[in-house]
C-alpha cells in the first residue's frame, strides 16, 4: 500500500531516533527513510574501505537487513550512522576475509597506488589519497577514522594482533597527511606536495 | 606526539557522505529485500496457522464442539428474529425480509468496513 503524503512528510522530517523508534515496531517506511538518509554514506565508507561499487552495494545492502534485524538493540548512544557505518565495516571486512583474496594485513605493499609526484598540482581529494594506501593500511584507516571503530575493535573485527592495526594506522596516517595539505579543511582538495 | 587536528579533519572528511546518484534506487532495493524476507516468514505464518487451524477443527469436531456451535448459532438466530425483527420490520419499507442471519452478517461487514477504515486513517496520520 502507497504511504500517505501528509506520513511521508512526517517521515521526512523526523528525527533519526524517532525514525528508529517507528522502525523497531515494523514501520518500514520509517526504515526506508533510514536508508535514504544514510545508503550513500555507507556506500561510500565501504567504496572508500576498498571495495568495487557493485560489491560496496552488496555489503551495504546486507547492512541495512542486518541493522533492521537488530534495530532495537539501537539504544541512541551514538548517531544512527555511526552504528550502521560499523555494521556495514565489520561485514565488508567478513566478507574480505571469507574470500580469502588476500591476508588482509599481509604487508601487501602499495595498491592501487594514486599517480603522483611531477604533477604536483593536481588535486586529489580523500578518496584519491586513500588509493595511495596499501590494503590492509586503507582499510585500518577507514575502519578506525571512517566507522569509528577504536584500534582494538579494529583488531578484533580484521582478528590481527593490535599492534599491527596500530602500525597500518599510523603508516596510512603518514601517507594521507603528506597528501592532503593543512590549509585545506573543508572542500576534501588539496594540491599533492611536491 | 599524534596530530589531533589532522585525525579529527580526517574523520570529518571521511564523514561526508559521496553524492549517489542512485540513491532512491538503492533505497528500493533494500525495502524490496526486506519485502521479500516479510513475505516468506507471512507464508510461513500462515502455513502453520492453516496447519494449526485444521488440527484446532479436527479436535472439535471430534469432541463434539461443532454441535455445540451449531446449537448456539440457531439460538442466537431465533434470539434476533424474537427481539429486534419485529422492531427493525417496523421501520424498514415492507417486503423487506429481515432475520437474524441478515442482522449478523450487516454486522459483521460493517467491523470489517470500519476495520479498513481505522486502517486507512492510521496509514495517513
Amino acid at each position: 500500500m502507497a504511504m500517505g503524503p501528509i506520513a511521508k512528510q512526517r517521515l521526512a522530517s523526523a528525527h533519526d531516533l524517532d525514525l528508529v523508534g517507528l522502525a523497531a515496531a515494523g514501520d518500514r517506511s520509517a526504515f526506508g527513510e533510514l536508508v535514504r538518509r544514510h545508503g550513500s554514506a555507507v556506500r561510500g565508507l565501504l567504496r572508500r574501505m576498498g571495495a568495487e561499487p557493485s560489491a560496496a552495494d552488496d555489503v551495504a545492502q546486507d547492512a541495512f537487513l542486518a541493522a533492521f534485524e537488530q534495530i532495537a538493540e539501537f539504544r541512541g548512544e551514538g548517531a544512527f550512522r555511526a552504528w550502521i557505518s560499523r555494521i556495514a565495516a565489520r561485514l565488508y571486512v567478513k566478507r574480505w576475509r571469507k574470500e580469502a583474496r588476500a591476508d588482509l594485513l599481509a604487508d601487501a605493499g602499495e595498491l592501487d597506488a594514486a599517480p603522483s609526484g611531477p604533477g604536483a598540482d593536481a588535486r586529489i581529494d580523500l578518496d584519491d589519497a586513500l588509493r595511495s594506501l596499501s590494503a590492509p593500511e586503507r582499510v585500518c584507516v577507514s575502519l578506525c577514522y571512517g566507522a569509528g571503530l577504536s584500534h582494538a575493535e579494529a583488531a578484533a573485527a580484521l582478528n590481527a594482533p593490535l599492534g599491527t592495526v596500530k602500525s597500518h594506522v599510523k603508516r596510512g596516517l603518514d601517507k594521507l597527511r603528506s597528501r592532503l595539505s593543512p590549509d585545506d579543511d573543508g572542500g576534501q582538495r588539496s594540491k599533492v606536495s611536491a | 606526539m599524534p596530530d589531533n587536528s589532522f585525525e579529527f579533519r580526517l574523520e570529518r572528511m571521511f564523514a561526508e557522505a559521496p553524492a549517489m546518484p542512485d540513491a532512491e534506487l538503492f533505497t528500493v532495493q533494500v525495502l524490496s529485500r526486506l519485502d521479500r524476507g516479510w513475505t516468506a516468514r507471512r507464508l510461513l505464518i500462515g502455513v502453520m496457522g492453516v496447519a494449526g487451524g485444521l488440527i484446532g477443527g479436527f479436535q472439535l469436531a471430534g469432541s463434539g464442539g461443532l454441535g455445540a456451535v451449531a446449537a448456539f448459532g440457531a439460538e442466537s438466530n431465533a434470539y434476533f428474529t424474537r427481539h429486534v425483527t419485529d422492531q427493525l420490520s417496523a421501520v424498514l419499507p415492507a417486503g423487506l425480509a429481515v432475520d437474524g442471519q441478515v442482522i449478523l452478517t450487516a454486522a459483521a461487514l460493517a467491523l470489517i468496513a470500519a476495520g479498513f477504515g481505522v486502517a486507512r486513517l492510521i496509514r495517513e496520520i
